[in-house]
């Protein structure tokens, strides 16, 4: 079998290659069923469905972002009604500073929920994804550049409790799999 | 990406079996619905008037709404929603009967926009508001707004039929043209067709978010009225394996997406003229918001987003069609309750006055409509049958 990086170095796991989304997209569907948990697929565009063939469960994040825009919508109403109804009453052209007041007070509100939703969306994705990241041991391998061209990819982790070197590249070939590589760290 | 999707199977054509002697029925309710709105005209012409135009407002909207979508899945190219187009196109085909419905109000005209009966030098805001505000012009313009609506919705729905027979890329094409043309027209004819109508309704009055205003609930309600026909159709056995649930979550999408811009209009506009303070603008909303019409304006903000917007806005009804349809009936409601709003406080100035008139005019209308949707949906298939994007259509994946 093929390897690549520095064959002292650990394992990081044995990937494949696919020619089309199809074929990912079917392999994706038999490791998921054959129970792997450490394994990804690299593909040039997103494939629609793949989330469902990898059997990813839903992302936590939708949940840091509620959290997110709870806070910007909380600091909102602390910094607006705090100050302006409480600490220091301020009648401006005749409003009034209690509960009435909210339309004025409502684009700040609304802002700042949306804010701090987006900074956590986006900063929570980063760091749920690992990212950034300098390195990755796939790109030890040449043939992987290919992955943001034509070709697409699979690659199941030394880490998964089922991984052993020989099964899993007998599981890839019997999946379709070309040029079956062992990937090495640096 | 699932291997092989299941064929369309069941009749594209709609069979009137369905249907059946109700046809007759909703035609015999409206005849009784017309003749008792003319027994009213005739007692009682200004309430008429506005009832009328409240009823007509409302379907108004809901037809526009309907070439609305059509418009959009051309210009953006759309794949999911060739499967549903032909339905926006029936709605939207009923645009040429709202020019009929619109003759009634021509003979109460200075009833409903009282600026008619105004002479030259009378009023000086009226004066400012010269040559927009004569009634050669009023005309011309309203004339114009239907005619443009009529040909557009008429030209789309008659290119998209023809496809079915010929299965011609061509038309695809040239309904996107049609379309590139019509946008700029579709969004000057709503928009002043809501200020001549509705803003026009108290002529001191103005605000430059009415024509967005409606804009909003005439989307939110169009696509509300489309989810309801293609559930009622998909329980009378059309559309297998042509509509998915996946269908249905972009229509709950884009429900919960209207209703979050006609919160974010309706509330940027009352926010605008609460804040400026100046009293020309702040008339309209006093009146609103002063008497009885508090109550149903307070109900408006409650109803027409607070609930649709917590209720679509979870991921778990929105595959449902069932919720979704009674979210979407509940929205109509809203909508109805914004048009009434919008139009009767004009009339009732002390408060809430309600009037059978009202529901006659509503119920007049909404049969004719009916009727002639009906009519519609036996003319034509279902759905585009050999639109080139039908296949992806179909094996929509959200």
């Amino acid at each position: 079998m093929n390897a690549v990086g520095n064959p002292t170095a650990p394992v990081y796991g044995i990937a494949a290659e696919f020619s089309c989304a199809r074929d990912l997209y079917h392999a994706a569907e038999k490791i998921r069923d054959a129970g792997f948990e450490k394994w990804d697929v690299f593909s040039p565009f997103p494939i629609h469905g793949m989330d469902e063939a990898m059997g990813l469960k839903k992302s936590i994040l939708g949940k840091f972002v509620f959290l997110g825009g709870l806070t910007g919508f909380l600091t909102a109403v602390t910094l607006e009604f705090g100050t302006s109804s409480f600490l220091y009453p301020l009648i401006v052209a005749g409003k009034p500073t209690n509960l009435y007041t909210v339309p004025a007070f409502f684009p700040v509100m609304f802002e700042l929920t949306i804010l701090l939703s987006a900074f956590t969306a986006v900063f929570g994705m980063l760091i749920l994804n690992g990212l950034p990241r300098l390195n990755h041991q796939l790109f030890n391998w040449d043939r992987f550049k290919k992955v943001t061209e034509d070709k697409f990819f699979v690659a199941i982790e030394a880490q998964d409790p089922k991984f052993s070197s020989r099964s899993v590249r007998d599981f890839l070939e019997s999946l379709g799999g070309q040029n079956i590589t062992t990937i090495h760290g640096d | 990406m699932s291997g092989h999707d299941p064929k369309p199977t069941g009749s594209a054509t709609f069979d009137y079996k369905h249907v059946g002697s109700r046809f007759l029925g909703l035609v015999a309710l409206a005849i009784v619905a017309y003749i008792a709105v003319g027994f009213g005209a005739w007692t009682d012409t200004k309430q008429f008037a506005f009832s009328y135009l409240f009823a007509f407002t409302f379907f108004l909207t809901i037809c526009m709404g309907g070439l609305f979508w059509t418009l959009v899945h051309h210009a953006v190219d759309a794949e999911w929603s060739v499967v549903v187009r032909r339905q926006m196109e029936n709605i939207a085909s009923l645009l040429v009967v709202m020019g009929l419905l619109f003759i009634p109000l021509i003979f109460v005209a200075p009833k409903l926009w009282y600026w008619m009966t105004k002479l030259p030098g009378q009023d000086i805001l009226l004066d400012e508001k010269w040559p927009y505000l004569t009634k050669e012009f009023f005309w011309i313009r309203a004339a114009f707004y239907f005619l443009f609506f009529a040909i557009a919705a008429t030209w789309l729905r008659r290119n998209s039929i023809k496809q079915d027979a010929s299965g011609s890329a061509r038309y695809t094409l040239l309904n996107r043209k049609i379309t590139f043309a019509c946008l700029p027209l579709f969004a000057v004819s709503l928009t002043f067709a809501a200020i001549d109508w509705l803003m026009g309704l108290d002529y001191h009055w103005f605000s430059t978010m009415w024509g967005v205003y409606i804009f909003a609930g005439t989307a939110l309600s169009s696509m509300c009225v489309l989810v309801l026909i293609v559930t009622a159709l998909r329980n009378a056995g059309y559309f297998q394996n042509v509509i998915t649930l996946e269908h249905y979550h972009i229509m709950g999408k884009l429900m919960l997406a209207f209703t979050i811009f006609w919160a974010y209009i309706g509330f940027s506009q009352y926010m605008l003229i609460w804040y400026a303070n100046i009293p020309e603008e702040t008339v309209y909303f006093l009146r609103r918001n002063t008497e009885s019409w508090q109550i149903l304006s307070t109900a408006l903000v409650v109803g027409h987003f607070f609930v649709p917007f917590l209720m679509l806005l979870p991921n778990l009804g929105k595959k449902k069609p069932a919720f979704l349809c009674g979210m979407a009936i509940w929205i109509l409601a809203m909508h109805l309750l914004d048009i009434y709003v919008v139009v009767l406080p004009a009339l009732h100035k002390a408060g809430v006055v309600l009037s059978w008139l009202d529901f006659a005019c509503l119920v007049a209308i909404g049969c004719t409509l009916a009727a002639l949707f009906l009519k519609r949906l036996g003319d034509a298939p279902l759905w585009p049958q050999r639109d080139p994007r039908l296949p992806q259509s179909i094996a929509l994946k959200n």
